[in-house]
């Protein structure tokens, strides 16, 4: 069982250094900064500046938690502290159902409905004209996707903290949302930052929904209504090229170690500030 | 006691609340909207092409050209896939989750650098998955087949798995493992018998999570299972996959093939609501287990 | 007399050595695994039907997934043969790429039926420089750019987002290569054609079976076909006059009238000459008697010559 144990950290390691090992022909022969800096991608040139793709998936996903985690905390916090039990129970199936939705179906719905809604009522709302196929919309489909995450870790962080807290918190004649912000939220921060970077990873990761609706241009986005080009699109669009273009599949690989090296980064983070809450807490 | 001041806080208080209530419902009533407007979509633009034929029968020929048939080979090699994903993750995760949460100290650096790595694979996008099964099938000179569509998505659900068992099994309290180790239980019967019984809802629970979202992934399927018409009768055949096929049915250029996309996609959800709703009941049904 | 005996027993005896006796038609089955080009698979599926009605025993299961899949399905093993919409990469033919040309097909620009200048542009059609203007360089920024007029009307360009042969034949066409066309990326040869219907300022391009209703043989509802300027008069001539229909436009092909590119060949790739007798088969039925559907599945035939060069490749001759 010891050895089994061993096997995620593993594995972690092996794609790591399989992704790596698959990259380094690109890696040894351009130079790093025109790799990461450069916005210039036309790998029939040799040209492979991931700049482009790298921002676009920080845009989307930046976007997508600017909507999502307003929406999920509020949901979250009604429907463990408001919410009679009959609504709790109807609204928990309707969580899991959109949890559980096969990315390939946000997509479709994304260009029937979210696109056209960018580009015929937001984007004139601000005075721009847009096809549609945007950042913005890549964001709101992302956005859905992670409800769920968010709400249902939300929910169960909350549902553990005890309920003389809040009692206590009432007695002293604080009203209902003053006895969620101060101690539901309040001791629940770090499983709502957990919660927060589950959304994160999944909305990096999310392939197939963006991707059919985030325009796939591959330059430095100027503003939300501009198409974008996050990393796993990139590789999704050009999988099937790889063997052709000599370096492209280097150069995917690479996208998709940079692509590993954000989510570990981002659980770093999350682990640093945990337990600098948890020690502020203690 | 008319003390101007406390009032007007006591007002300022109460609209906080007042606004805060608005907001919440808001939020509620956007995420119910949300999934009301994408299943009513699929079912609208479905609809005129479900039929029972549609789930009872394989693809005749021509079917992704308009002619008749069903999505049977879909439905059934989906099934086929994620069960076999499902049983290969669980015969991985619940040793390791086991492991951290019995056997190592609950502080230990070996059970924070395992949780660790298991939120770093929980968040690997799919599509690396099927890149890297497609690199591991070529090592082993598979062709698109089951067996490889089941390794690539079992390691996509290997850290959805144990990430759902661990929160469960975590929260067995330190009491009940000492009474059982005082009653003379080794470490592994106590592991086995009384905290698989204490969580058995949860880790069920967990089990369907990783099915769920193994059956409905297409990235990790793309490049591994391949696709075909008929059911598979072996391992090492092609196997069609429920979102392939709504993926192909979408990219064919006849208008009744793209419903049945639709029509597809409508199946695919109705299979993971009644996972899900038998997640929540078995849950229940086994709480009865359960030490409170 | 003697001779001519001795002649034909010569004759008979060099025929016989000559002809290598095939596997009789009921012996073989099995599968064969295709992947590939969204523009091949209509014709893929046809054609399997039809070969198993002659060998019930065989299997022929096709997926799609894109031409670049194709090749890289084929060049990697995991696929018997792969369907590539586009002409084929020295670097792939390196890699043991092993290309039979088996039917043609084309691509056509194209525009939203609601366009407020279809007028104009129906007559005037686009010459290749304008397409050049459009997609590479950029510098047509209003529909007035690319008709050469003041209009003012602004141009929403749209491309292919997945790697794949409709995208590098346009381009090709333009004389670049995919990754040089500019503009809004949608996936998938719907996906395009859907993005150009709803967008009335909108210009894209679709594989000719994507872009003709199947039933009708018109250009889908809400698509119009943009003519191209080919003799660069500045008006569409009758000759020129070839997109009414699916059939006028795989005429238009056929005989040359219609440049290629961007009409294509399309290829079935596998890794190395084929050796198994199933697969071999299957391309020389493909070559010969499967010729045949060709022109009902709404694609074009390819030349005596070029279906003989296909066999005599075959047959490693």
């Amino acid at each position: 069982m010891l050895v089994l144990t061993a096997v995620p950290t593993f594995l972690v390691l092996l794609i790591l250094i399989g992704l790596f090992i698959r990259a380094r022909p690109i890696l040894a022969q351009k130079p790093f900064f025109s790799l990461f800096f450069s916005s210039a991608w036309s790998p029939l040139k040799g040209d492979f500046g991931l700049l482009p793709f790298i921002m676009g998936t920080l845009w989307v996903t930046f976007v997508s938690l600017v909507l999502a985690v307003p929406i999920s905390l509020l949901t979250a916090v009604y429907l463990s502290e408001y919410a009679p039990l009959s609504v709790r129970e109807f609204t928990k199936p309707i969580i899991d159902l959109l949890a559980g939705l096969p990315s390939v179906i946000y997509g479709v719905w994304g260009v029937l409905l979210v696109v056209p809604l960018v580009g015929r009522v937001i984007a004139p709302l601000f005075g721009v004209t847009s096809s549609g196929y945007t950042i913005l919309a890549g964001g709101i489909v992302l956005a859905i996707m992670i409800f769920p995450t968010i709400i249902s870790v939300s929910l169960e962080v909350f549902s553990s903290i005890p309920y003389p807290m809040r009692e206590a918190s009432l007695s002293l004649g604080a009203t209902k949302w003053e006895t969620v912000h101060h101690v539901v939220l309040k001791k629940g921060l770090q499983g709502i930052i957990a919660a927060i970077v589950l959304g994160l990873s999944r909305a990096f990761g999310e392939t197939m929904a963006v991707l059919m609706v985030v325009g796939n241009i591959p330059r430095l986005p100027g503003s939300v209504f501009d198409g974008g080009y996050p990393l796993p699109a990139l590789i999704a669009n050009n999988y099937g090229e790889m063997m052709s273009v000599p370096l492209y599949d280097a150069a995917l690989m690479l996208a998709a170690a940079v692509l590993l090296l954000v989510v570990l980064f981002f659980n770093v983070l999350a682990r640093l500030i945990l337990v600098r809450v948890e020690r502020r807490a203690a | 006691m008319s003390h101007p001041s406390s009032l007007h806080w006591l007002r300022r208080r109460k609209l906080k609340e007042g606004i805060f209530r608005v907001l919440m419902a808001a939020s509620v009533l956007v995420v119910i909207g949300c999934l009301a407007l994408i299943m009513g979509t699929i079912i609208w633009k479905g609809l005129p092409a479900m039929n029972l034929s549609m789930i009872t029968q394989t693809p005749k020929g021509g079917y992704y050209l308009g002619r008749e048939g069903g999505i049977l080979n879909a439905i059934v090699g989906s099934l086929y896939l994620a069960s076999g994903a499902t049983v290969l993750a669980i015969l991985f995760s619940l040793p390791v989750v086991l492991y951290i949460n019995v056997y190592a100290q609950k502080r230990s650096r070996l059970a924070s650098l395992t949780r660790f790595s298991l939120d770093v694979l929980w968040g690997i996008p799919s599509i690396v998955y099927g890149a890297f099964g497609f690199i591991i099938m070529i090592f082993f000179g598979l062709r698109s087949s089951l067996l490889a569509g089941i390794l690539a998505v079992g390691l996509l659900e290997f850290p959805i798995m144990s990430r759902a068992a661990d929160e469960v099994i975590r929260m067995v309290p330190n009491e009940l493992l000492e009474a059982s180790y005082s009653l003379g239980a080794t470490r592994l019967e106590t592991a086995l018998k009384v905290v698989v019984r204490q969580c058995l809802p949860g880790l069920l629970t967990a089990v369907l999570i990783a099915f769920g979202r193994g059956i409905g992934d297409a990235a990790s399927v793309l490049f591994t299972a391949g696709f075909t018409d008929r059911i598979p009768t072996s391992l090492f055949q092609p196997a069609a996959t429920l979102p392939l096929a709504i993926f192909f049915q979408l990219g064919t250029p006849f208008p009744e093939v793209q419903q049945r996309a639709y029509a597809s996609a409508a199946i695919l959800t109705v299979l993971i609501l009644v996972i899900s709703l038998l997640a929540r009941g078995l849950g229940k049904r086994y709480t009865r287990h359960i030490i409170k | 007399m003697k001779r001519l005996l001795g002649g034909m027993i010569t004759f008979a005896f060099i025929s016989m050595l000559a002809v290598s006796v095939p596997p009789p038609a009921q012996e073989l089955s099995g599968t064969i695994t295709l992947s590939g080009a969204w523009a091949l698979y209509p014709m893929a599926v046809k054609w399997g039907e039809e070969f198993r009605k002659l060998h019930p025993k065989v299997r022929v299961d096709v997926q799609a997934g894109g031409a670049g899949k194709g090749i890289a399905d084929a060049l990697a093993g995991v696929v018997d043969l792969g369907m590539v919409s586009r002409e084929i990469h020295p670097i792939e033919v390196e890699k043991g790429a092993f290309a039979i040309a088996v039917v043609k097909d084309g691509v056509v620009p194209t525009i939203s039926a609601k366009n407020p200048l279809l007028d104009r542009i129906l007559s005037s059609g686009l010459k290749k420089e304008a397409f050049i203007a459009v997609w590479i360089t950029e510098t047509a920024k209003t529909w007035g750019d690319a008709l050469g007029t003041a209009d003012k009307t602004a141009l929403h360009v749209y491309t292919r987002s997945d790697a794949c042969g409709a995208a590098e034949t346009w381009a090709a066409f333009l004389e670049k290569r995919q990754e040089d066309l500019k503009g809004i990326g949608v996936y998938g040869d719907p996906g395009l054609a859907e993005a150009v219907r709803r967008d009335t300022l909108g210009i894209g391009f679709n594989n000719i079976n994507y872009a003709y209703d199947a039933k009708t043989l018109k250009p889908l509802p809400g698509i119009m076909i943009l003519p191209i300027d080919l003799d660069g008069s500045g008006k569409i001539e009758p000759a020129e006059s070839v997109y009414q229909d699916r059939d006028a436009i795989t005429a238009a092909i056929a005989q040359g009238v219609y440049p290629s590119p961007p009409a294509r060949d399309l290829y079935l790739v596998s890794k190395g000459r084929p050796q198994a007798p199933l697969q071999v088969e299957f391309l020389r039925w493909v070559l010969g008697e499967g010729q045949k559907f060709v022109a009902e599945t709404g694609y074009i035939g390819l030349s005596p010559e070029k279906l003989a060069d296909g066999r005599r490749k075959i047959e490693g001759r």
